[in-house]
């Protein structure tokens, strides 16, 4: 009886139990949307970084990256390419050849990080053909282009077919230098990689380092996501010779960034939630107010504090949770449409978005994993919001009460 | 609350208390504002009321009908003086203690009705019997009984809104016997009711005293309730001026021989 009461007295004043049903449907929407945006930005991000940068793993040398001195150079790499190409569960394996060294123009000079690559192979592991936004592929017929990310580009006053030069240490420890043009200027989510990142053939770069048909690293792209931690623990037992790091080794702020974004949206939703709160003690507050002779009442009958209690909490949960599903609707509505078509961030400044590797198109996702989340959340602030009304009821001396 | 009954016996034992004995109160007082400008809203009462009684409390606004009502109702306290209910001190009783007791004891009609309005007339009258913890055959075959002696019948699934005063007492009226009280207590029942509804609910519970030997207490101005009373006590200023007992225990006694 006390939760038939408690429903039909939600809706004794409809106009103001719908007011803050719907301020509860808009916070949950609200909580829902930045779930979502977050998730989809992170995915967006972990596919970027996956996709574009390092790929789900890669193979150095032990040392090489202690100070990627190029001397430090994988081992057997050819035959360790021809082995690694077997696994099922690899879909391409890329090797690249790295060093770092320093950009000269006639007007100024920047370091940065030289790529040897073998173009069609990149062009599939990192999507850098896709990234191009002036200029060509590299073309086999000529010899020492290079591609720049537009943020050097830019830096340096750097155009297509524009003249540089490439200088950085040898693995026998001398200075070596190559003149370059650009061929292609690429701009990829990732504004501090472009700036930093250039390309061109991995066998000019071995040319000039001294070194014949080798490399730095493999990057492997997987036919599953979810096949990193397997595959790594694969290579590594057949390869211990071997540094071999998933992409969360290699792009720790990325992996810290996904495992904590959850963390950042629950916060967001307690936020929304807890100014909500406000909202909804008012409510039961006037609720209980109004009928102070009726509780009375209940208590001279013999109703016990418990039951009194009880039938506050209800009706506060009641009041809460039934905005939610309206919420969770919206919420669901929406993330599925913006999942399909796409959400533009364009308009909050790409180059902000870029400097923090994100793309400007985020695709969010509804975060169905975490709704048992959000509606332990909604019950919390119900029970918080209950407190002080069904404290101000328990206090009703039945006498005062039904002289009111 | 094992503890209080203990000690209200050895006050009260079996010999001390009448079996009929529904209530024993005794120098009974409340005083308002005891610190400043003490009113004596009951002023050392004494009162005795017995299984089938009729009993009208009268006399002016500001008499102290009410407050001893309260009183005997468990939901006041009095300064001083004991009120026995079933040989239980209720002034010993915590506030817990008491909403159990009420619960379990007495019955209350307030003068505006005071039903739950979101529950139907059924509900209001099952709610008293759910809050005892009776079973749901229980509560049907309670409902029936009681709706066909206030004659409502008809009425079951109605919320208070859509009954008129009268109707709404008579629910009223059941919701207070549903427990099956010691007593029902009754603050001006007919005050808020045209003269033919009024006349209709003394007319019920006249039969519910008569053939159920149900103790009703009334307070009240009406003089067609004075009338159909057995027992007239009138009070003035806080004290009982003049009490019919006698007229009326024997009627009582009458009653609970039948």
């Amino acid at each position: 009886m006390i939760v038939i009461m408690a429903w039909r007295n939600i809706w004794r004043n409809k106009m103001r139990s719908v007011v803050i049903m719907l301020s509860i449907a808009i916070g949950i929407f609200a909580g829902i949307a930045v779930l979502a945006l977050y998730e989809g930005m992170m995915k967006s991000r972990v596919s970027t970084v996956i996709y574009a940068e390092t790929g789900h793993l890669q193979i150095h040398d032990q040392n090489f990256k202690n100070d990627f001195d190029p001397k430090f150079i994988l081992t057997n790499g050819a035959e360790l390419l021809k082995k690694i190409k077997l696994n099922p569960k690899v879909k391409l394996a890329a090797p690249r050849n790295i060093t770092n060294g320093m950009l000269s123009t006639t007007t100024g000079s920047a370091g940065i990080q030289i790529n040897g690559i073998i173009p069609d192979l990149e062009y599939q592991v990192s999507q850098l053909k896709l990234k191009i936004i002036e200029g060509n592929t590299f073309d086999n017929h000529k010899k020492n282009q290079v591609m720049i990310g537009q943020k050097l580009a830019k830096k340096m006053k750097l155009k297509l077919k524009s003249r540089l030069v490439l200088t950085f240490t040898d693995t026998a420890g001398n200075m070596v230098s190559g003149a370059f043009k650009v061929a292609a200027i690429y701009k990829s989510d990732n504004a501090p990689l472009d700036e930093r990142n250039v390309y061109i053939t991995i066998n000019e770069l071995n040319t000039l380092l001294g070194i014949q048909h080798s490399f730095h690293q493999i990057a492997l792209i997987l036919n599953n996501d979810d096949d990193v931690p397997l595959v790594q623990r694969q290579l590594i037992k057949k390869f211990p010779g071997y540094k071999i790091e998933s992409w969360r080794e290699i792009s720790p702020e990325t992996d810290l960034m996904v495992k904590t974004v959850d963390q950042y949206s629950y916060i967001i939703m307690i936020i929304i939630m807890f100014a909500l709160a406000f909202g909804i003690l008012n409510t039961m507050l006037m609720a209980v107010l109004e009928r102070t002779r009726e509780i009375g009442m209940m208590v001279a009958l013999g109703t016990n504090r418990t039951k009194i209690f009880l039938l506050i909490f209800l009706e506060t949960v009641f009041l809460t949770l039934s905005g939610a599903p309206i919420g969770i609707f919206v919420g669901w509505l929406v993330a599925s449409y913006y999942q399909k078509n796409g959400l533009n961030l364009s308009g909050m400044g790409q180059d902000m978005m870029s400097s923090f590797g994100f793309g400007t198109l985020i695709y969010p996702e509804f975060p169905a994993d975490k709704l048992i989340g959000v509606l332990l959340i909604v019950i919390c602030t119900a029970i918080l919001s209950c407190l002080f009304p069904a404290i101000k009821a328990l206090k009703l001396q039945p006498v005062e009460a039904l002289r009111r | 609350m094992e503890n209080k009954i203990a000690l209200a016996s050895t006050i009260l034992d079996q010999e001390t208390w009448a079996n009929d004995t529904v209530i024993d109160a005794h120098n009974i007082s409340k005083v308002y504002n005891p610190e400043s400008i003490p009113v004596y809203a009951i002023n050392n009462v004494h009162l005795h009321v017995q299984k089938g009684e009729f009993t009208a409390l009268v006399g002016p606004s500001g008499s102290g009908k009410t407050t001893l009502l309260n009183l005997i109702g468990g939901l006041d306290k009095p300064d001083d003086g004991q009120i026995f209910i079933n040989k239980i001190d209720i002034t010993q009783l915590s506030a817990n203690e008491l909403i159990d007791f009420r619960l379990k004891n007495i019955g209350f009609v307030f003068q505006s009705f005071n039903l739950i309005p979101v529950l139907t007339a059924k509900e209001n009258v099952e709610f008293i019997m759910q809050l005892q913890g009776a079973s749901k055959s229980k509560r049907e075959a309670r409902v029936k009984q009681l709706f066909e002696q206030i004659e409502l019948n008809d009425k079951l699934n109605n919320r208070p809104s859509e009954l008129s005063g009268g109707q709404q007492q008579r629910v009223a009226v059941a919701r207070a016997l549903a427990s099956k009280p010691q007593f029902v207590l009754a603050d001006e029942p007919t005050a808020n009711l045209d003269s033919k509804s009024a006349a209709n609910l003394l007319d019920i519970m006249d039969k519910l005293n008569k053939e159920e030997h149900i103790t009703f207490i009334f307070s009240t101005h009406d003089q067609r309730v004075i009338d159909r009373a057995r027992r007239v006590i009138t009070l003035v200023d806080g004290k009982i001026m003049s009490d019919t007992a006698a007229v009326s225990t024997a009627h009582a006694k009458e009653n609970a021989e039948k």
